[in-house]
């Protein structure tokens, strides 16, 4: 059980550039070769006003404004006991390489099950440009406590 | 005439290599050692270094981007049964279960890796096909 007192504790909103390199890099990483990410005549061609990112692109913004694990440093608990539960991405507009997108994640709920042996955490983060909500974005997290 | 959504999508990655999981650790900001670190997984119950569950979530995205491009998602969402592990080929399928009055439609996703362990069960939404969409 966390304490009740976090549930709301929002971080303070920064704004991330969305960096051609690292979209590339990204795109690396997960095998995507379509051209579109990084070349902009490739994605002008494809339809798109600059190249797009990939649809889970937005967890390395996410990162960099504050990752899960200073979350859960905040709140006292270990890396090691916990596991990704649940990712969810709801897309409102379409984010491109250049796009400058500030971020805000809240803490919005915990709950215990099995007797308290696991602890779910909540994490909503929402992703605007210019004031135009682009992305909401929810992380539900495990947390496996220790016998008492 | 524009062709439908088809009802059932798959796509194959991977064998997924320490280089992938290097760069993923690199690009997504997550540098959890579990992923990069044999002794580590190993001390955490895994034969060999566990596969970020979004990388299989990025996998599940290029399974919908590669039939219906970037711009036609409207909702991707999975929960982590399973975790592959360094080497494995991770299989990608989507069924449709639904389609709305927008011509949304709706895949039921689930992905596997190649000894039939469950990693990720999930859906996504799909805009309806349109001629002028961006690909």
């Amino acid at each position: 059980m966390i304490d009740s007192g976090h549930i709301g504790f929002t971080t303070q909103p920064s704004t991330i550039a969305v960096d051609p390199w690292r979209v590339q890099l990204f795109c690396q990483a997960i095998g995507e070769a379509d051209p579109i990410y990084r070349d902009e005549s490739a994605a002008r061609d494809a339809g798109h006003p600059a190249c797009p990112v990939p649809p889970t692109f937005l967890r390395a913004i996410e990162a960099d404004h504050c990752s899960a694990a200073e979350i859960l440093k905040i709140l006292g608990i270990p890396v090691a006991s916990v596991l990704h539960a649940e990712q969810s991405f709801e897309y409102h507009a379409p984010v491109h390489v250049g796009d400058r997108i500030e971020v805000t994640r809240t803490l919005t709920d915990s709950y215990d099950k099995r007797d308290g042996a696991l602890t779910f955490i909540v994490l909503d983060s929402h992703f605007r440009r210019e004031g135009e909500t682009v992305c909401d974005s929810r992380q539900i997290i495990v947390v496996r406590n220790p016998k008492e | 005439m524009i062709a439908p959504r088809p009802q059932r999508i798959e796509l194959e990655c991977g064998p997924v290599s320490a280089l992938d999981l290097a760069l993923y650790a690199a690009a997504s900001g997550d540098h959890n050692p579990l992923h990069l670190d044999a002794d580590v997984a190993r001390a955490a119950g895994f034969e060999r270094p566990v596969v970020h569950g979004m990388l299989t979530m990025a996998f599940c995205g290029r399974l919908l981007t590669s039939h219906f491009g970037v711009a036609a998602l409207r909702s991707l969402s999975v929960r982590f049964l399973g975790a592959a592990t360094r080497g494995d080929r991770i299989v990608l399928r989507g069924t449709v279960t639904g389609v709305d009055k927008e011509g949304v439609v709706t895949y039921e996703l689930a992905g596997h890796n190649d000894a039939g362990k469950e990693l990720v069960a999930g859906s996504a939404r799909v805009s309806a096909p349109t001629h002028k969409a961006a690909r």
